[in-house]
This record gives C-alpha cells, structure tokens and sequence, in this order.
C-alpha cells in the first residue's frame, strides 16, 4: 500500500433484536443515524468526504442508492459521494477494505465504511407468478390485455414471500450449515455455551467501563446493545432447547447470533487528513483477503476465512504469536470454535494449500470485549462494528500491537484482514 | 404583566373541544382568552412519531422535527380557541403563517412540557389576525417556540388594518415533484390528530369554498422541511407562508434557493407559476 491508512473512529447505534424497539426504523433511518452520531463526533458537520460505501443484505428494491441517500439525510455536504455494496455478513468489512484501499491507492484522503440491516423491516416480496402476471399487466396496452393478464392470477400466487436466511443452492439455513460443521468438527454443547456466556461477560464489561462511550450513539431511547444480557450463565444457556441439528443438537438461541437490527461506520483516512481534522489514528489497516470454500461442494460454510488467515499472515510474514488480538466474528458459537480448530488441524490446513497448520491462541486474546453473541449481529453492520472496536482496543495497548479480524459470510465466503495500532 | 396560566393534567382530547371549535361564532367581534394553557410532562409516543415522520417524509431519528413539537402543541390551540372567552373558532379561521424556532435538537425520548397563548389581535383587511404562541420546555429549558398566526375572516378587531406588503412572485423552475394522493389527508390526520373535517371530506370541503379536500398546511411544511433535512443547524428557524391550499389529489412543484441565512424553499403548482407554501430556513436567531 501507498499510503498509510488509519482508523481515526467509529460510530454505531446499539444494537437490537428484530423486532425490538427498532421495529420501525428502516435501513435509511439506522443507517443515517449512524453516520449522523460520527459525523458529529468527528466534527465533520458541513464537510464533503471523499467517499461513504455502505451496504445491507436485506434490501428493499427502491432503496438501491441506500447509502447515497442515507449520506444526504445526513450532516454530510451533499457533495459527498456513496455507494453500495453487498457481500453477506462480511459486508461491513469488505467496505471497510473498499475505502481504504482507495485511500492507500491516493484516490481518496479518506472515507466512511458503514453497514447496517434490519431484520424487521425485511422486504416482503410477492411471488414469482404472481410478480410476471403484474409486470404483463403493466406492459398492457389495452384494458383488455389487462384483464387477461389479471385472469392469470390464482389465489396461492397471493401468498407473501418474506426472505429467508437460507442458501440458495442447498435450501438449508445458515444454522443448519453450522449445525453439520458442528457436528463434523466434534463442538460440545458446554463449550458453546460457555463461549456465549464469554461474550455477554466481556461486553458487560466493556459497556461497565464505558469503553463504548466514543463509540456508539443512542438511538429511538436505546442507549446500550439490547441483545446484552451481562447477568446469563452457562447454567442458564443450558436450559435452552437446540435450535438447529435436530433434537440431539447442540445449537441453541442462546449460543446462535439473534436476527438483529443496527448501524455502524468507521472513518478511514490518510495520516496527514486525520492530523488536518486533529483525529487521533487508532490502528492502520494493514492487509486484507476475502476467501470463499468449496459450496456446495461440501466443504463448512463458515470456515471460508481459515484459508484466507493462513495465507494473509503467510504474506505478511506473520504467525498468530505476532498477533495480540483476535475478533473472530461469533455467528455462532461453534463457528467460533470451529475456527479454532481448523487452525489447529494440520490435515486441513495442508489440505487448504497451507504450509502448516495456523496454529493455536489464548482464548484471553479472543472478542476481548464481546462479540456478536452479545452484542446482536444486523448482517451487514457487523464489519463495522468489530473495526473500530479492535482499532481502539489496539489503540489503548499500544503502538506495534496488531490485531486479525476473520468475519464468515453467506455462499461459503468470508473475509479477514490486520490491523496494527499506530 | 403576568399571564394566568391553567394546567392540564394531560393533553386535552380533541374531541370535544373540536366540536366546540366547530359551532360557528355568532360574534363578529374578535376576541381572544388572555390566559395560557399549559401541560407538563408530555411523554412523546415513538410509534406515533414513527408515523408520523413517515407520512411527512423524514428520516427517523433520535432528534424530533420542529414540526413535530408543534403537532404536540395544537390539542392546546384547540383548548385555547375553544374556550368559552374567546370568540374566534379555529375552525374557518385561516392558519396565515408560522414561525418556529428549535433551541437545540429534541430528542424523542425526552418530556417536554407545552404552553400556548393568544396574542397581538389586530386587524386585517378581511378579518381579524391573531397570534397563537407556543413554548416547549425541557427541565425549564425553553427548546422551541412557535407562533401561529390565524386569520379570522369577517371579523373586526380594533385599530386600523396594516397594509399588507406582499412580495411579488417571480415563476421558479422546480427541481422535484410530489405527487400527493387523494388519502394524504387521512393519512396526516391520523398522525397529527387534526380531526378537521375539510382535509378529509368533499362535503366539508365544499361547505368552506373548496371543490376538494385540501392537504393541512402544517403537512406541506413538514414535508418541505424533511426535504432539506441535514441541512440545517441544531439551533434553526423556519419562517412558512401559507399562500395557496393544495387540493387532493395533487402533484407540484418544489424549488430551493439560497436566500440570506440559507434556504428558501417554495412549494408551488407543478410548473412552479403559483406558489402554494413558501418557507424559509436558516440558524435559529
């Protein structure tokens, strides 16, 4: 890279479950309120910003310019300009990647990376026949051809089809994927719930120490992540029934990642910008990969950014010895800890085209503030979540300290990148 | 001199203060209430401002339009002009111009308390002019105010009527296009609360000189303001001159244009010859 790219802040609102109390806000409104709470934070009110890129996985049609209009509900000039962009659950990071590659390539001298989805205002879409028997009634050119074209109509064309977070290619959801890596990789129920519970302490106690507090905005009267429950236990996870795998499954709501809603952004920029705006550079992005597996071909759905971390720190002339923090994207529990043990596994590495296996990490250098367990997981926000979080934390540790993010994605894909404090 | 103020427990329901408002007044001497009326605590409902930010166009955020406080507001307008001392009925009386001011930005989880007053009657070539002033509070802090100023046509007030200077219009080009159904009055009544019939039913319409309903001037404002949201400054004003109501359905024309502080904003017929809704915006004074 060119040019040193910093991220100098971050901003999201809380986070919530679909269906909670952002049942009424849409991507626009989520979206705009997280750039609004940056923008005011970064004192960039009025100003005209290289580039904003954002994105949702539940779209409506008539939001494709989401983040263009999002950026002129904002304080933003609306000289500023945006675009879309769209890879699952990997969203927020792939953005993040977009403009700060630009920024290191000298075409920008910084930018905003944003995410955001609702799980509640989903697009509900008619059906196929139903959609062509209206598109033909719209071609018509008489009253007649109209007629014939709404004669088409039959009463099961009339049902709704709301989206599902199911793989195109197999019908299964993303729980019953995990469920088979689950049990291939042999994870117990207890250390998936003691992972979740892990999660749900550390972001307690990070939101105790107010570590957020210059990083999350209030929004519609929620002013902490609303899927936090600081005071669960292992005990308590265990009561709950298996969601996904069957009745002899493992995978509970209770360590699988709840439909959530939410916003986040990042601002990215060059050294000498953030020292023109007087923004203290927490962490330069260092490198990044974007990965996908064999699917359907059989290989784990969620494990695309093993491969991807094996040959981003092999290029980086890295081991996970040099890196002090790892965010491992929860989207379950056992993705974690799948993860785990796919670093550790030598077969599967080599398989992978590594060299060996990744290796293995203290679980206290691990989401040392919590993950998406915790903390809700609106698909695309996620990305932009975690790079803030990890570019502070990195921060208070001290310059040279250097973190790995590893975010899984729909369609067996994901994306990893580093992260080095400055 | 200090003006008695009678508190509500709560917002007054509009009903039967509206049916008041209703009955015509046989006086045709204007008189106004010279106490105020006031409420505290009002607790903002978040689904009914999601409506209603929705129907107006706005972004959902945690800070609440101006226009929103004054929807909170007119329960107080209708208890006002209700009351047994005052002679003008807001119904029929045309709502001339509005003036507001946001102190700081409002939050929506944030209690406000509301007073309203009736001020500066004076008259006007064709009737009586009369000022209803409004206030929210936070914790004492005044938040925004507002003044609507009504026209009660064929009444008298004392003095000598003002001559009205009223700028010459100049057509615009439009730069957008609102296409306003035949239900917007519905649909703005539900979350506004306004139950006057003549935004909603042709015969109401008629019974007032209009062929069709005709959209409430506090919708158009509001959606004017949405269109230029994020461009104004926590503290801000807007300044809005109803000139012409809009009949449903509808389609116009919206042009902006830098004035002196910032923007003026005119809501015109759809080839921008007539203008319906002029507002200016600029920081708070």
């Amino acid at each position: 890279m060119h040019h040193k790219v910093v991220v100098v802040g971050g901003n999201r609102i809380p986070f919530a479950k679909a269906g909670g109390p952002y049942a009424r806000a849409s991507n626009h409104d989520m979206l705009t309120a997280a750039l609004d709470g940056l923008v005011a934070r970064a004192g960039l009110a009025g100003e005209r910003l290289g580039e904003v890129a954002g994105g949702a996985v539940l779209k409506h049609p008539n939001d494709f310019n989401l983040t263009r209009e999002a950026v002129l509900s904002s304080a933003l000039a609306p000289e500023t300009p945006a675009c879309d962009l769209q890879q699952a659950c990997a969203t927020g990071l792939e953005t993040t990647m977009y403009i700060a590659n630009k920024i290191a390539l000298g075409q920008l001298t910084n930018g905003i990376a944003a995410g955001v989805d609702s799980a509640s205002d989903a697009p509900i879409s008619v059906s196929d026949p139903l959609r062509r028997i209206l598109l033909q009634a719209s071609r018509a050119r008489s009253a007649k051809e109209r007629l014939a074209a709404f004669a088409k109509v039959r009463p099961a064309h009339l049902a709704p089809a709301a989206p599902r977070v199911a793989e195109p290619r197999t019908g299964l959801s993303m729980g019953d994927h995990q469920a088979l890596t689950t049990t291939r990789w042999h994870i117990d129920r207890a250390s998936q719930d003691e992972l979740a519970a892990a999660s749900h302490h550390r972001l307690g106690e990070a939101w105790g120490r107010g570590f957020f507090d210059d990083l999350v905005t209030p929004y519609l009267g929620v002013t902490r992540d609303a899927v936090l429950r600081p005071d669960t236990s292992v005990e308590k996870l265990g009561t709950l029934k298996p969601a996904f795998g069957g009745p002899d499954g493992t995978m509970t709501a209770g360590n699988s990642t709840p439909l959530s809603d939410g916003a986040a952004a990042v601002l990215l920029a060059s050294e000498e910008w953030a020292a023109e705006h007087h923004l203290t550079p927490w962490a330069r992005i260092v490198d990044a990969e974007v990965a996908a597996v064999d699917h359907p071909g059989g290989a784990d759905l969620l494990l695309a950014p093993v491969g991807a971390t094996g040959r981003l720190l092999a290029r980086q002339g890295l081991t996970v010895d040099d890196i002090d923090l790892f965010e491992i994207h929860e989207a379950f529990a056992s993705t974690v800890l799948a993860t785990l043990k796919a670093w550790q596994d030598e077969d599967y590495c080599r398989a992978l085209g590594l060299d060996g296996p990744i290796g293995t990490i203290d679980r206290d250098r691990l989401n040392v503030t919590g993950s998406s367990l915790a903390a809700g997981h609106p698909f695309a926000a996620t990305g932009a979540r975690i790079v803030p979080t990890l570019a502070k934390l990195l921060h208070e540790r001290g310059p040279g300290t250097r973190g790995l993010i590893s975010v899984c994605a729909a369609g067996g894909q994901g994306v990893v990148a580093i992260l080095e404090a400055v | 001199m200090a003006r008695d103020v009678e508190t509500f427990e709560a917002l007054p329901a509009m009903g039967a203060a509206f049916a008041r408002a209703l009955v015509p007044s046989r006086a045709t001497e204007a008189r106004i209430p010279g106490h105020a009326v006031r409420v505290d605590g009002v607790a903002q409902d978040l689904d009914r401002f999601a409506d209603y930010a929705r129907v107006c166009g706005f972004t959902l955020r945690d800070a609440v339009p101006a226009t929103w406080i004054h929807v909170l507001t007119f329960p107080l307008h209708v208890a006002l002009l209700g009351d047994r001392r005052s002679s003008v009925r807001l119904v029929g009386a045309v709502h001339a111009t509005n003036t507001m001011t946001m102190r700081r930005s409002v939050g929506v989880g944030e209690r406000l308390s509301l007073e309203v007053h009736a001020d500066n009657l004076r008259p006007h070539a064709r009737g009586a002019m009369l000022d209803l002033v409004g206030r929210a509070e936070v914790e004492g802090e005044t938040v925004w105010e507002g003044v609507s100023t009504y026209l009660a046509t064929g009444m008298t007030a004392p003095g000598e009527a003002a001559a009205v200077e009223r700028e010459p219009w100049e057509p615009v080009q439009p730069i957008a296009r609102w296409r306003l159904p035949a239900d917007l009055g519905r649909s703005y009544r539900r979350v506004s609360q306004d139950p006057n019939l003549i935004h909603t039913s042709r015969v109401a319409a008629r019974a007032f000189g209009f062929a069709r309903p005709i959209i409430h001037g506090m919708w158009t404002h509001a959606r004017a303001l949405a269109a230029v949201e994020g461009r104004l400054p926590e503290a801000h004003r807007a300044d809005v001159a109803f000139l012409k109501p809009i009949l449903l359905p509808a389609t116009v024309g919206l042009a902006v244009s830098p004035n002196v502080e910032g923007l003026r904003l005119a809501v015109t017929t759809k080839d921008g010859a007539k203008p319906h809704v002029l507002m200016d915006v600029g920081p708070a004074r």
